[in-house]
């Protein structure tokens, strides 16, 4: 009988550790998710401070571009749109101009962190953008849509001053998926 | 609003201020860095995560107008001009619009577009991009038929043709003016046919989210617009093609003859041949090739050929330096920089280490040779480039094969370290820059400007490594660096697509060539000229005020000057030599917008200028015609009526239609009036990545797991204390 019950505890104890391991890893992605911008945050003002490109921490393979805020909330965007710069903050894509210079920049950031909040911006909404050179643009939303990730329709070199913000669709969706939804927003203005 | 995430936003701790994150001890600091450290060395793309996922639903053709195209191509010497015919005809009952993609040669200049409808043909005008969707829009609303001839990438364009009537057939023009391309003598046309797959019908990709934010189904006609799934091989899209040719090649014609299709030649004149397509009608299912040369003697002495417009003079030439006996290599120095940074990590840093162990094996004792590596830190191998001996080359093996992914990218120091060349006007040896990278960077200006600076007569290879690599550096740090671009993707495509460069890089070269007229303000193009290998001739073409004087030619071929003068006045009539020198400007104007050479305004101006001037499609401009007259009046249901159809003179719609009675052509049908607008995939569309980590369920699973243990532990606790 006390193998059985030996048995059972150990199964117990060890359904527990891989449970709470599980977990643990999964809790892991948004947190440091959190945690990243904290060492983003520091290293964006760095760069607007020197004028240079200031790698968040020694490995980093990116580093922190612009300042994204609306609806209240404010991140720190990487450069590129690879996963380990995904992982940390919002990626400003490689082949789109900075904001406010001609054409189109495009941000894009996972639908269950940094892009949580996408689903709530409405046409004539404000997006502002600090960039790593200290020049703040304001952007208004001019409309939402849906579209299959290689058909985006973004185009890096359309005419005027755009900026897109991108995430997975639909937004309370888990598997990964082949929409995304694109909030497309025009420029303002310079803020002063 | 969608359903609200169980997670906080993750701004929301940071807000209360920026000065949090400075507030932190640096003790807590330096631990959160090293977590994140460990974190982003496991972060490579794993599936699902942040690579991005091949389309899983796959572009479904759908029931659209059909269509059928006619090439009528007349090559006259050194030019020719295509004329494009495309019929959409409107198989269904009901009003629609058709949009067509369909690939051009790179450098077509499509600068005319006429539209028949029954009776009545419409002159397309050109205009501003934006101005002329608006009129093809107006004209779509207003129910008028309309055709919009747009370019999409430099060589894919757009045909939109909106309200055909029920069983109607409107007819589009195009007309387009290139140079004949020549190499060894033989002139080559080619017509693309085939549509990559990616330009397959998809269905209207955009939807507008409603005001109110629920989460609609982003596509709600879904059920109207993806039919079931077609058996490929059945319903392959077809496209119905014909070809005829007419060339006057103002030589002698020797061989003809194309490696594509079989084909019917009727001899004209001496110089002259009729060439139509054996089999008449073909499926648009390959690319349409033929080439020409001169009758044995018969080699023209001299290409050069000239065009007067608007008081103006072009010039178009084309001549081959010597080429170098057979089996000469001439001495290389080349250097190897190889990016070994966090993001080649895997697959990448193999490919990239095969790619370069390829070109060791193929250095000769007499060549010199150097390896860079480089992540945030960088090393050379040597301090410049040493001859290549075996013991050399042995010690560059053991630095590549001891190379491992990992840290930040920083080009520009090794990149300006490959280009510091300590001997520059040694003209005898090729100078020549391998690099592999995966181009993982964001500084790009910089280094295009750092390529610009320091190039001399160093020729810079990019070797783009991984499934994703940053294109647009490459690409242009290749065009900048007079080099090219060859492209990895996958471990298997290293030994053939190495073995092509490295072939190319052993030849010897015509390097430093430059154009000069006597005449004053000569705008050439290509600009600089390039290099060129293996035999290539050399093209160019220029504008002159007045077109008197000569044009020499100098560079060096094989380590010594040579250089060779034309006189204008000896140049045969061409025509439309200018739209030809208009579309090269106009490339070129792109290529300094995405380098930082000029900026977007100016390039933008001056390919606005251009294009205007010389009628061409180009991204900022765009042919439209309208038919004046409205015809589907809205809300109207109109009965099917098969409209007859005046056809241009020398087409026969039997022959084109009669073939193939049914099938699915690669057309994106809407129903005028009914689904919103959807502009046609800009030129360089983004590709969006993967933006979901998905972790919740494992949470809940972790969670549910840890609890089920607990549930065991507890049961066996209770059963004991039970007996």
């Amino acid at each position: 009988m006390s193998r059985t019950r030996t048995l059972g505890r150990a199964l117990g104890a060890l359904l527990t550790l891989a449970g709470l391991g599980l977990a643990a890893e999964a809790a892991w992605m948004p947190a440091k998710a959190v945690l990243a911008q904290i060492l983003l945050e520091r290293a964006f003002a760095r760069s607007l401070a020197e004028g240079r490109a200031v790698r968040p921490w020694p490995s980093a393979d990116t580093e922190p571009v612009a300042r994204l805020s609306f609806l209240g909330h404010g991140s720190i965007a990487l450069r590129g749109g690879s996963g380990q710069a995904l992982a940390f903050g919002p990626g400003h894509l490689d082949g789109t101009p900075e904001p406010g210079e001609p054409g189109t920049a495009v941000y894009a950031a996972h639908r269950d962190t940094h892009f949580a909040g996408l689903g709530g911006l409405r046409p004539g909404d404000a997006v502002t953008v600090s960039r790593r050179d200290g020049r703040t643009f304001r952007f208004r939303v001019t409309g939402a849509r849906v579209a299959h990730w290689d058909a985006s329709r973004l185009d890096p070199a359309a005419p005027g001053r755009h900026l897109a913000l991108v995430t997975c669709w639909p937004l309370d969706a888990t598997a990964p998926g082949g929409l995304r939804l694109i909030v497309d927003a025009e420029m303002d203005g310079e803020a002063s | 609003m969608p359903k609200p995430s169980p997670f906080p936003s993750p701004a929301s701790p940071l807000e209360p201020g920026y000065g949090a994150a400075s507030a932190l001890s640096p003790l807590f600091l330096a631990v959160l860095a090293l977590l994140l450290t460990l974190v982003s060395a496991r972060a490579m793309p794993a599936p699902g995560s942040g690579a991005l996922v091949l389309r899983s639903e796959a572009a479904v053709p759908v029931e659209a107008p059909r269509l059928a195209t006619d090439f009528a191509v007349t090559v006259s010497g050194p030019t020719l001009r295509t004329i494009v015919t495309q019929a959409f005809r409107n198989t269904t009952d009901r009003w629609v619009e058709g949009t067509y993609v369909y690939p051009l040669p790179e450098d077509a200049a499509v600068d005319a577009m006429t539209m028949i409808v029954g009776e009545r043909v419409i002159v397309a005008g050109i205009k501003e991009r934006a101005a002329a969707r608006r009129v093809y829009e107006a004209a779509r609303a207003e129910g008028k038929t309309a055709a919009l001839t747009e370019q999409e990438r430099p060589n894919v364009f757009t045909n939109a043709v909106a309200n055909i009537g029920p069983g109607e057939t409107v007819v589009v023009r195009i007309e387009i003016q290139q140079a004949v391309s020549v190499s060894a003598g033989i002139r080559t046309l080619r017509l693309p046919l085939v549509v990559a797959p990616r330009y397959n019908p998809a269905p209207p990709a955009a939807t507008l989210i409603s005001e109110t934010g629920e989460s609609a189904d982003p596509v709600p006609d879904r059920d109207r617009i993806e039919p079931p799934v077609l058996d490929p091989a059945r319903h392959a899209p077809i496209n119905p093609v014909a070809i005829t040719v007419r060339l006057d090649a103002g030589f002698p014609v020797g061989a003809l003859r194309s490696a594509t299709h079989p084909i019917r030649v009727e001899e004209t004149g001496p110089t002259a041949r009729r060439v139509t397509l054996g089999e008449g009608v073909v499926p648009a299912d390959r690319d349409f090739e033929l080439t020409w040369e001169p009758a044995p003697g018969a080699e023209p002495s001299l290409g050069l050929f000239r065009e007067e417009i608007g008081g103006e003079t072009y010039v178009l030439a084309t001549l081959n330096p010597p080429t170098a006996a057979a089996g000469t290599r001439p001495p290389r120095d080349v250097t190897f920089v190889i990016d070994n940074s966090g993001s080649m990590a895997g697959d990448s840093m193999r490919q990239a280490k095969a790619g370069l162990l390829a070109g060791l094996a193929r250095l000769h004792p007499e060549d010199r040779v150097n390896v860079i590596r480089f992540d945030n830190t960088w090393d050379a191998l040597f301090p410049e480039p040493v001859p290549a001996s075996p013991e050399t080359l042995r010690r560059a093996e053991r630095f590549v094969g001891a190379l491992e992914a990992r840290g930040g990218t920083e080009m520009l120091a090794p990149l300006t370290a490959a280009l510091n060349d300590p001997t520059p006007e040694d003209r005898n040896r090729l100078r020549q820059i391998v690099f592999l990278t995966d181009g993982a960077v964001g500084n790009e200006a910089q280094l295009f400007e750092a390529i610009q600076r320091g190039l001399g007569r160093s020729r810079l290879f990019m070797v783009g490594i991984g499934a994703a690599p940053n294109g647009h550096l490459m690409r242009h740090a290749a065009e900048i660096g007079r080099g090219s671009f060859t492209a990895i993707h996958t471990v298997d495509q290293v030994a053939e697509r190495t073995r092509a460069l490295y072939a190319k890089l052993e030849e010897p070269a015509a390097t430093g060539l430059r154009a000069s007229f006597t005449e004053e303000g000569a705008e050439v193009t290509p600009d600089p000229l390039p290099d060129l290998y293996r035999g290539e001739p050399l093209t160019l073409a220029a504008r002159l005020a007045k077109g008197t004087g000569g044009l020499t030619v100098s560079g060096t071929v094989d380590g010594r000057p040579w250089s060779r003068t034309l006189s204008l006045s000896e140049a045969a009539p061409g025509t439309g030599i200018s739209k030809v020198w208009a579309r090269a400007r106009i490339g070129e104007a792109e290529t300094g917008r995405i380098t930082g050479r000029l900026t977007a305004e100016a390039a933008d101006a001056a390919i606005l200028k251009l294009a205007l001037a010389h009628g061409l499609t180009t991204r900022l401009t765009s042919l439209v015609a309208v038919d004046a007259t409205p015809r589907r009046a809205a809300g109207t249901p109109l009965a099917a009526t098969d409209l007859p159809l005046n056809l241009p003179a020398g087409w026969d719609f039997e022959k084109v239609f009669g073939e193939r009675p049914s099938g699915v052509s690669p057309i994106r049908e809407r129903h005028a009036g009914l689904t919103p607008a959807v502009a046609p995939a800009p030129a360089r569309e983004i590709r969006l990545p993967q933006t979901g980590i998905g972790f919740l369920p494992r949470l809940w699973l972790g969670l549910g797991l840890a609890l089920a243990g607990l549930a065991v532990g507890l049961l066996s606790r209770r059963a004991r204390a039970a007996r």
